[in-house]
């Protein structure tokens, strides 16, 4: 069984060989720069240089060398940054920026530094949705963002048999309401100015609808799975109420959804949200999600035995592989290995399951650590 | 229903225009400004936070309920002389040094707000010595430190160790933060969410 057939039969909730797993595949998936040097230092690999993919999060693009050592079965696609835009960090004091394409500037300390984070939304002050047509929005059809990527998805599916996750190029639509208005105005805007944040998300899916179309036309002979990212949850429930959600995002959600699948058949919709909100799981189902990243089983109502028993036969569950809050990054070699074999023993009967971290691996977890779960995984993961 | 109930009525729903109103009406009708803060605004920002750690309301209707909080306390507060200001307390409250994130740390503020709480925030990325300084300068009785990544919360550590010797209380949250990891770094109080918060808060000021 291939990496690619052993993805494919858990995504049909299948029993595969062993529990797939993902390392990178994803851009929620992935591990740090900082964490990813310790690693590599620790395996004996002192003189090979790391590159960052995504700089927010600080993400690494991992080696083949890594992902073949360990048996990953996924490989990360990621668009090409568009024609009238690049990454230029500048010196800001004590801090470093940047302006992504959407014009928001990001910001992280030089010192102790370990992301980038939003200091100015360019919609702050955008106070009706009639404003919203003067803003410069990103051309999600610059052919730039895809030149080639048809040919190299192919070569690197060819020579990995990996299933192959698309990322980017930006957050999910709903999720980007947050990142143009801010997130007190635009939680706001759904009570108080509802027509703005329609019009808001109207436009964000539009935008990612069109450069999905593209992308698919491009990638879906080699693509396994779309990998959307919004934030719905929060450490101790849902951020927005059912209500909200129901009316700002979930329509959106199963337009996209279905859009998706029309033009790629036999793609499967990876959603990741952090935080804890069951409430809306059913939802999401009939959203069109397939997946669910990355299963924080800490947080109130999301136990992963009791997800699985109640959603496990309509949803893969990518994550809940090992908490990060505290267990990968402030636990013991041991206590790590107790908890994937556990986690692997509630998650993989009947297929469903993919093993990753509950979101990328932080820049304080010990290489001792990461080694402890893939070893973990290696050895309790056969079927 | 009397003035007030309008008032916390009006706040519990986020109608901000209606808590202006209700606000302007009861000072018409004599109210003191101090009792249409206690009575008004308070009340109604005390029902928010219940319904919020019940996950009855969410992060949207918090919002919009302080929104509407500040709505009054923006017609009260010109009448209250320094000595009819009757804070619950002085609370200072900052993201600790590496770490840019806010909204968890901004809920908190406006909870202890609502709660007649005055609130100094000091923003996010604060050192250590910024807390210091800032305790030098407002003389709080409690400290609120937050963090959003388990990267960060090193710096709760270093900044509890960096009060020592300061007469206030340290409390913490934020996503990764628990009650087990404030006992080892010796901060006074863990809060779970931001209604939690003010519970944390009152508690610290009567011990």
């Amino acid at each position: 069984m291939n990496s690619y057939e052993r993805v494919l039969s858990a995504l049909q909730h299948k029993e595969p060989d062993r529990v797939p797993l993902d390392l990178g595949g994803g851009c929620v998936t992935g591990i740090t720069g900082k964490a990813y040097r310790h690693l590599l230092d620790y395996l004996g690999y002192k003189d090979t240089g790391i590159s960052v993919q995504d700089q927010v999060q600080q993400l690494v693009r991992v080696d083949e060398f890594i992902l073949d050592r360990f048996g990953v079965d996924t490989r990360a696609v990621w668009p090409q940054p568009p024609s009238t835009w690049n990454f230029e960090r500048k010196d800001d004091g004590q801090y470093w920026s940047f302006t992504d394409e959407w014009e928001i500037v990001w910001k992280m300390p030089k010192e102790d530094g370990f992301y980038y984070d939003m200091r100015k939304h360019p919609l702050a002050e955008v106070e009706s949705a009639e404003q919203l047509t003067d803003f410069a929005w990103p051309n999600p059809l610059d052919p730039a963002r895809l030149r080639g990527l048809g040919a190299k998805a192919k070569d690197l599916q060819h020579s990995t048999q990996a299933c192959l996750m698309l990322n980017g190029p930006s957050a999910g639509f709903f999720e980007l309401g947050g990142w143009l208005r801010g997130y007190e105005n635009w939680y706001m805007d759904m009570l108080i100015n509802p027509l703005l944040a329609e019009k808001l998300l109207d436009k964000t899916l539009e935008i990612r609808m069109k450069f999905l179309g593209k992308a698919l036309d491009e990638l879906k002979d080699s693509i396994l799975v779309v990998v959307e990212t919004e934030d719905l949850g929060s450490q101790t429930g849902p951020l927005i109420s059912p209500q909200l959600y129901r009316k700002f995002v979930k329509p959106r959600q199963k337009e996209l959804y279905s859009f998706i699948k029309k033009k790629a058949p036999g793609v499967y919709v990876f959603l990741h949200s952090c935080g804890s909100y069951y409430e809306i799981i059913p939802d999401l189902i009939d959203a069109g999600v397939d997946i669910l990243n990355p299963v924080q089983f800490t947080t109130p109502k999301m136990d992963a035995a009791g997800l699985k028993k109640e959603f496990g036969k309509d949803l893969t569950f990518w994550g809940g592989g090992v908490d990060t809050q505290y267990t990968l990054s402030r636990g013991t070699p041991e206590q790590v290995r107790d908890e994937v074999k556990r986690q692997i023993e509630v998650l993989a009967p009947g297929g469903g399951f993919v093993f990753n971290t509950v979101h990328n691996i932080q820049a304080d977890v010990p290489a001792e650590n990461i080694i402890a779960m893939l070893e973990t995984v290696k050895e309790y993961g056969a079927y | 229903m009397s003035t007030f109930e309008e008032i916390a009525a009006a706040v519990i729903s986020g109608n901000a225009k209606k808590v202006k109103e209700s606000a302007e009406q009861a000072l018409a009708e004599g109210a003191a400004p101090q009792a249409i803060v206690n009575e008004g605004l308070i009340a109604g920002m005390n029902v928010v936070g219940v319904k919020f750690k019940n996950n009855e309301v969410y992060v949207p209707e918090v919002l919009i309920s302080a929104r509407a909080m500040h709505a009054g306390m923006d017609v009260v507060k010109p009448l209250l002389s320094d000595a009819d200001v009757q804070d619950k307390g002085t609370i200072l409250v900052g993201t600790v040094k590496g770490d840019l994130h806010d909204i968890g740390k901004n809920l908190v503020r406006m909870m202890l707000e609502g709660a007649g709480y005055k609130v100094i925030d000091l923003g996010v990325d604060i050192a250590p010595d910024k807390f210091a300084q800032a305790v030098e300068e407002h003389k709080p009785q409690v400290v609120g430190l937050s963090a959003l990544l388990t990267t960060t919360m090193s710096s709760m550590r270093s900044t509890i160790e960096r009060l020592k010797g300061y007469p206030v209380k340290v409390m913490i949250g934020g996503a990764p933060v628990t009650q087990k990891f404030a006992d080892e770094i010796g901060a006074d109080a863990y809060a779970s969410d931001a209604a939690s918060a003010v519970e944390k808060a009152d508690q610290l000021m009567a011990s």
